[in-house]
């Protein structure tokens, strides 16, 4: 009975039924997940509405992404994105058709704002009126993705107002087309990084991002450009490590970075051999069996980062929990939650920079939990806040090598860990997310790998959370 | 950049001689002779006329799409059937509807690398003799009655298995793509949509290509070109069956849409399926020299380029093309002739699109400025297989043989090639004339 509502709402005939008997269940929409190696074409087919503001300033790279990625561009009137559309239109063999021409049996796949020359209060209105018309063609599992600008010191008062309130904005859109299976996010280019624009839309877009909805996503020219960024296993020929491979999210990831052609060493604790081991030989990768709390651990994963040349993509996943309220926590409790979720990554990262090659990732896993606080998890909650200042520094200091670092905030995740919570508690976490439901790990471990990608260099020193547009956390 | 080999001049292979079997309508008049009967005609005709005696042809390289099963090299049993000298050894190439192009290119290296001097090269189909093949699923489960004695039990096994019967039925052959499932005119009508080619457009490219290919049929201008063909009955093949000189942009414009519902693409813009042989004499330049034959024409580059199926099926050509230009140091303005294969209309309409586009240039073919326009005259002189028909094998010898005596006849100088292909795949060849 525990999961009842859950099954129900994955057996189409019962999905029916209940509909048609109005019955007050809340039925969770069924997710398009996208599955195995990223696509040349992910939009392939996809209606996608496109609109802008006045001044917008990205047309151009969100036209060579959409037409390139395979999408069917239709566009509200704009001369700014007619223009920008026809050449890679003309390229690609996906011209840009207006609005006008949506058929109307066609639901939309995606709608496009690029808010990027919004300055004005007054001008914000023109979200409503490209937005008030189109959502209700917005297809299940759709995407919503603005676009705006990140801001200088030297923005005027009223413009860093405007371009804030787009936050405000699309979380209440994810809230509103979340039953759906509909996704809403935001995109926020700092000048001088509109060329790395491309691959994040193209992520938003894709049903890679089902689980990643009203989030802000902040694209900059930090880290060193490493050259055009390959978007098709583009994960070929890297050495990947992931901590805590043996199961639920770490699986997962090192998975779907084995499926974009990383060779993966999967990290856990001796006493999870064989499912670590299974796992390995599955993805043709490395079973690495470390004790990530002993003196040893950072040498010996340098040691076995070494004998493969050195490290493209680290993924520090592994985690514990050892929940009590605070005045009934002991002092070892307290040390061992905060010392495998964030004093390993410190010492490990420092272990393997050496090993870590130009053009590297740091993906670390914070929590949902942890930004927001949580009864009982102090220690939990204060290791994971703790990863978000530790890749903001982090990446500043290698962002000069072209190394990206970032953390992963998970909400509420189907895994082993979330099973253990009673049931009541267990069924709100999933309802209060805008999306109505918990994650898979796949979902999270789609994201890592989007990190893990080169299409994700503007990306780095954020935390990205991926919870569904979860009520609580910051 | 790779650097682009050509062969020492007297090592260079020619072409001396071309010939093909009438083109017909499939289940039409040529429907009892197989591509290996298809090819035999073809060849032996090619020989007669050329003056070349059978001893002589060290190989034949052969190109076909649907491979008898029984004996899929087919070249070698062209070989065989003509009593060519035994020693005349064969191998048979596929490339889907470049298989052509490529059995004729395949026979251009081995010469060059001096490998052989004398050799046929063509293709042949019979899509009248496509074999129905039986679901893999019934093959599997009649295995155990196939090998040793089988036992009741075995029986009953296999009986088991072969429910339900819409499973096990024999399947009608349809052209589609292994990957995609698509059927080609799905994804022929895909590009017209995507690269806006009107149903307007494509009538009047057909109209185009019909009527040139009937006035070259009225002028003598293929009759060097074509061999008649004994059908079983003692009856004679002399002429294509399938252009329709007399079509009009009105009659064009009142067919139905054969693939997709409100589509634009119709019997009369799309090539049909036909049975027919080509082929082609190579030889080394110095061995036709000293033979006393006059080489007409020699390839002077070829490329060959994949893209991806779901995308757009047939466009490979807009990528081989300028490759294949590249490779023979010309410009598209340079090539006095353009020959494409029209699988479809709004095929050969879309890739001549892209290939004026700069803006697909840049992206797509990493140049500056577009790889050029293609003067309508230029292209596809006396018609292509809208009009003429499409025996997948065959059309890669049929284009080479009509652009070599062209070039010939006009004095001119330079013809550039193309074929799209299944998978998607395109091809592209330069011929230029000998002196």
């Amino acid at each position: 009975m525990s999961d009842f509502l859950l099954e129900i709402s994955r057996n189409a005939s019962a999905r029916r039924f209940v509909r048609a008997l109005g019955l007050p269940l809340p039925l969770p929409e069924n997710l398009a997940r996208g599955a195995g190696a990223w696509e040349a074409l992910p939009l392939a087919d996809r209606a996608v509405v496109v609109g802008a503001s006045e001044r917008a300033e990205l047309a151009s790279p969100l036209a060579t992404c959409l037409a390139s990625a395979g999408a069917d561009p239709f566009l509200a009137p704009s001369e700014a994105l007619a223009g920008a559309f026809r050449a890679p239109g003309e390229t690609f063999g996906r011209p840009a058709h207006a609005l006008d021409a949506l058929a109307d049996s066609r639901k939309a796949h995606g709608l496009v704002f690029d808010a990027s020359g919004l300055e004005r209060v007054a001008e914000l209105e023109q979200l409503h009126a490209f937005f008030h018309p189109l959502l209700g063609r917005l297809a299940r599992s759709g995407r919503v993705v603005v676009l705006g600008r990140e801001l200088d010191a030297s923005a005027s008062p009223e413009r860093a107002a405007v371009q804030a309130a787009l936050e405000g904005f699309v979380r209440s859109v994810a809230k509103e087309v979340g039953r759906g299976g509909a996704t809403a996010n935001l995109v926020r280019v700092a000048r001088g990084a509109e060329s790395r624009l491309g691959p994040v839309v193209r992520f938003l877009l894709s049903q890679r991002s089902a689980f990643v909805s009203a989030q802000p996503l902040v694209v900059t020219a930090r880290a060193r450009s490493v050259g055009e960024p390959a978007l098709v296993r583009s994960l070929d020929r890297k050495i990947a490590l992931v901590t805590g491979a043996a199961r639920g999210i770490g699986a997962a990831t090192a998975r779907q970075l084995a499926a974009e052609g990383a060779t993966v060493l999967c990290l856990d604790r001796p006493g999870d051999d064989a499912l670590l081991s299974q796992l390995a030989r599955a993805i043709g990768g490395v079973a690495l069996l470390v004790d990530l709390t002993a003196d040893d651990a950072p040498a010996r994963i340098a040691e076995a980062l070494a004998a493969h040349g050195g490290v493209d993509v680290v993924v520090h996943n592994a985690g514990i929990t050892r929940d009590k309220t605070l005045a009934r926590m002991s002092v070892e409790q307290w040390r061992v939650a905060v010392d495998v979720n964030l004093g390993a990554v410190v010492r490990a990262t420092a272990a393997l920079e050496p090993q870590l090659r130009d053009g590297g990732r740091i993906v670390c896993l914070s929590s949902v939990a942890g930004l927001a606080g949580n009864v009982g998890q102090s220690n939990y909650a204060a290791s994971k806040a703790g990863i978000v200042g530790f890749v903001r520094a982090e990446a500043e200091r290698l962002a000069d090598r072209g190394v990206t670092v970032n953390a992963i905030a998970p909400g509420f995740i189907e895994t082993r860990l979330t099973a253990a919570i009673p049931v009541t508690i267990r069924e709100a976490g999933r309802r209060l997310s805008a999306l109505a439901q918990g994650g898979q790990p796949d979902d999270v471990a789609q994201a890592i790998t989007f990190l893990a990608t080169p299409g994700a260099q503007g990306i780095t020193g954020r935390t990205l959370r991926v919870c569904g547009g979860a009520l609580i956390g910051a | 950049m790779r650097e682009w080999q050509r062969a020492p001049k007297g090592r260079r292979a020619v072409i001396v001689a071309g010939a093909r079997t009438p083109f017909v309508r499939a289940f039409g008049e040529l429907t009892k002779v197989d591509t290996i009967a298809l090819g035999v005609a073809a060849v032996s005709g090619m020989l007669q006329r050329a003056g070349v005696a059978h001893r002589d042809i060290e190989a034949i390289v052969w190109g076909g799409v649907i491979l008898p099963s029984a004996s899929p090299n087919v070249a070698r049993e062209i070989a065989l059937d003509l009593k060519l000298d035994a020693a005349c050894e064969g191998r048979t190439v596929t490339r889907a509807c470049a298989s052509g192009l490529q059995a004729i290119t395949d026979a251009v290296q081995s010469i060059e690398r001096g490998e052989f001097d004398v050799a046929v090269a063509g293709g042949s189909d019979s899509t009248s003799n496509a074999e129905i093949k039986l679901p893999q699923k019934l093959v599997h489960a009649l295995a155990p009655l196939a090998f040793g004695k089988a036992t009741p039990k075995d029986w009953l096994g296999v009986a088991a298995q072969l429910m339900p019967l819409g499973e096990i039925l024999p399947q009608r052959p349809r052209i589609a793509e292994r990957t995609t499932g698509e059927v080609m005119g799905e994804a022929a009508e895909r590009m017209a949509t995507r690269n806006e080619i009107t149903r307007e457009a494509q009538d009047a490219f057909a109209l185009t290509s019909h009527q040139r290919a009937a006035a070259a049929i009225a002028a003598g201008r293929f009759e060097a070109e074509v061999v008649p063909v004994e059908a079983p009955g003692g009856k004679w093949v002399h002429a294509d069956g399938l252009v329709r000189g007399d079509t009009s942009l009105e009659r064009l414009a009142k067919l139905r849409p054969v693939f997709t519902k409100g589509g634009t693409l119709t019997a009369g813009n799309s090539s049909a399926l036909t049975d027919g042989a080509a082929a082609v004499l190579l030889m080394s330049e110095d061995r036709a020299r000293a033979a006393g034959l006059r080489p007409l024409a020699a390839i002077a580059s070829w490329a060959y380029a994949g893209v991806d199926p779901a995308d757009q099926l047939l466009m490979g050509p807009a990528l081989a093309m300028p490759r294949a230009l590249d490779r023979a140091g010309l410009a598209l303005g340079d090539v006095d002739l353009v020959d494409m294969h029209e699988a479809f209309a709004a095929q050969v309409l879309s890739i001549v699109k892209m290939l004026g586009s700069d803006a697909f240039a840049r992206a797509r073919l990493g140049r500056d400025r577009a790889v050029g326009a293609i003067d309508p005259a230029r292209l596809n002189v006396h018609g292509g297989s809208l009009a003429l028909g499409h025996p997948f094998g065959a059309t890669g010898a049929r284009m080479v043989t009509t652009m070599a005596n062209e070039l010939v006849r006009t004095g001119k100088r330079t013809a550039l090639l193309a074929i799209c292909a299944a998978g998607g795949l395109g091809a592209a060849a330069v011929l230029e004339r000998i002196d």
